[in-house]
C-alpha cells in the first residue's frame, strides 16, 4: 500500500516544530517503527525516534499515532493508517529532545522517591506489576500533560501495588500532587499497551485511603 | 505548563476515551456555568438601575434567542450535575470497573432530564 508518512520535525534551537512528508511503499502489516525506521535508513539519517525490543516489552518507541499514543513497533501500518496517511508525533507530557524522542526522566524521577520500590529488588518488582514505562499514560493523561506536580499514572498505580503489599504509601503519593490529583479520565487505561490499568488502581487506592486501610508515611 | 496547553489537553477529543471526553465536557459546562453566575448578579444588579431596566433584560431572557440560551444552560446544568455525580462515585473508587455502563446511565440522565427540561422551558416561559 502507499503510504503518506509524515512526521513532526523539531530539533534543538528550533523555534518551531515543521512537518516532513515521506511518501512510501509500505505493507500493511509492517509495524509502524519498521517504517519509520526504513524511512529513516534510506531517506532521512536525521530522524531521531528511540527503538529497542521491537516487540512491546522495552517501552522505548512510544509515540502518537494518527492522534492515538501506541508502541510503534506492536502497531501494524495497515491498521493506523487513515487513507493512507500516517501522522507521527512525540509523545505529549515530557519535554522534546529531537523528533520524536522525549525525556522522560520525569517519570523515571519520581520512581525511587514516590514509590520506594527502586531498592535491590525493584527491577523485577516493576517487571511483576508489567509496567513496560512507556510514558503513554502520562502523554494521555490531561493531568499530567497540564500539571506538573502530578506524580503520574505509571508511578501511582506502581504505588498501589506497594500499597496493597506494605499497606503504606509515601506523603507525596497521598498528597495533591498524588492521587487527588487524578480526574478519572482513564485515557492511560485506554492507552496502555499492555493494560497495566492506571486509572483503575489510582481510585482503588483512593479507596483504600479513603477507608483507612492504607497509612501514610 | 500554559493555560492553551491545558486547555487543549482537557478538550481533545480525537483519540481520546468516553471518561476523558466525559471529563472535558463536564469542565467546560462548570465553566459555562460560572460565567452565568456572574452574569445572573449584573442582570440582578440592573434592579438597582429602576424597574424599566430590570424588565427589559427579562423580555430579552423571555425572546425566542433567550429561550435558547436557557435550554443550553439547562443542558449544561444536567451534563454538569449528572457526569458529576459519576465522577464522585468513581473518584471514590466505586463502581470503577462498571464505569462504562455508569457512564452511559449518566449520559442517559442528561438526554431524560434535559429533553424534559427543555420542554417545560418552551411550555412555561414560550
Amino acid at each position: 500500500m502507499k503510504v503518506r508518512l509524515i512526521v513532526r520535525r523539531w530539533k534543538q534551537g528550533w523555534t518551531r516544530p515543521r512537518y516532513d512528508v515521506f511518501d512510501v511503499e509500505a505493507d500493511p502489516e509492517e509495524s509502524v517503527l519498521d517504517l519509520i525506521e526504513r524511512v529513516s535508513l534510506s531517506t532521512d539519517r536525521t530522524l531521531v525516534f528511540e527503538h529497542a525490543c521491537h516487540h512491546g516489552a522495552c517501552g522505548a518507541c512510544g509515540m502518537i499515532i494518527n492522534g492515538v499514543e501506541r508502541l510503534a513497533c506492536v502497531t501494524k501500518v495497515g491498521e493506523a493508517a487513515r487513507k493512507g496517511l500516517l501522522l507521527v508525533e512525540p509523545l505529549r507530557g515530557f519535554e522534546v529532545i529531537s523528533d520524536l524522542a522525549v525525556d522522560k526522566s520525569r517519570m523515571f524521577s519520581k520512581y525511587p522517591a514516590e514509590t520506594q520500590t527502586l531498592e535491590p529488588v525493584a527491577a523485577s518488582l516493576e517487571k511483576l506489576y508489567d509496567c513496560v514505562e512507556c510514558g503513554v499514560c502520562y502523554s494521555a493523561c490531561p493531568i499530567a500533560n497540564t500539571y506538573g506536580e502530578y506524580l503520574g499514572p505509571s508511578v501511582l498505580a506502581l504505588a498501589y501495588h506497594r500499597a496493597l503489599s506494605d499497606g503504606v504509601v509515601p506523603g507525596s503519593v497521598a498528597g495533591s500532587g498524588g492521587v487527588w490529583a487524578c480526574h478519572a479520565a482513564f485515557d492511560c487505561s485506554e492507552k496502555c499497551p499492555v493494560g497495566f490499568k492506571p486509572g483503575e488502581k489510582i481510585m482503588k487506592l483512593r479507596r483504600l485511603l479513603l477507608g483507612g486501610r492504607v497509612k501514610v508515611s | 505548563m500554559g493555560l492553551g496547553k491545558a486547555v487543549r489537553s482537557w478538550f481533545q477529543v480525537k483519540g481520546r476515551s468516553a471518561e476523558h471526553i466525559s471529563f472535558g465536557l463536564r469542565r467546560l459546562a462548570g465553566i459555562v456555568l460560572a460565567l452565568y453566575l456572574v452574569i445572573h448578579m449584573v442582570d440582578i444588579s440592573t434592579l438597582l438601575l429602576g424597574r424599566e431596566y430590570y424588565q427589559a433584560l427579562l423580555n430579552l431572557f423571555s425572546s425566542p434567542v433567550g429561550l435558547v440560551f436557557d435550554i443550553i444552560l439547562w443542558i449544561l446544568l444536567v451534563a454538569h450535575g449528572s457526569l458529576g455525580l459519576y465522577s464522585a462515585i468513581v473518584e471514590a473508587g466505586f463502581l470503577v470497573d462498571r464505569r462504562k455502563e455508569l457512564l452511559v446511565a449518566a449520559w442517559a440522565v442528561v438526554a431524560l432530564f434535559s429533553l424534559v427540561g427543555a420542554v417545560v422551558i418552551i411550555h412555561v416561559m414560550g
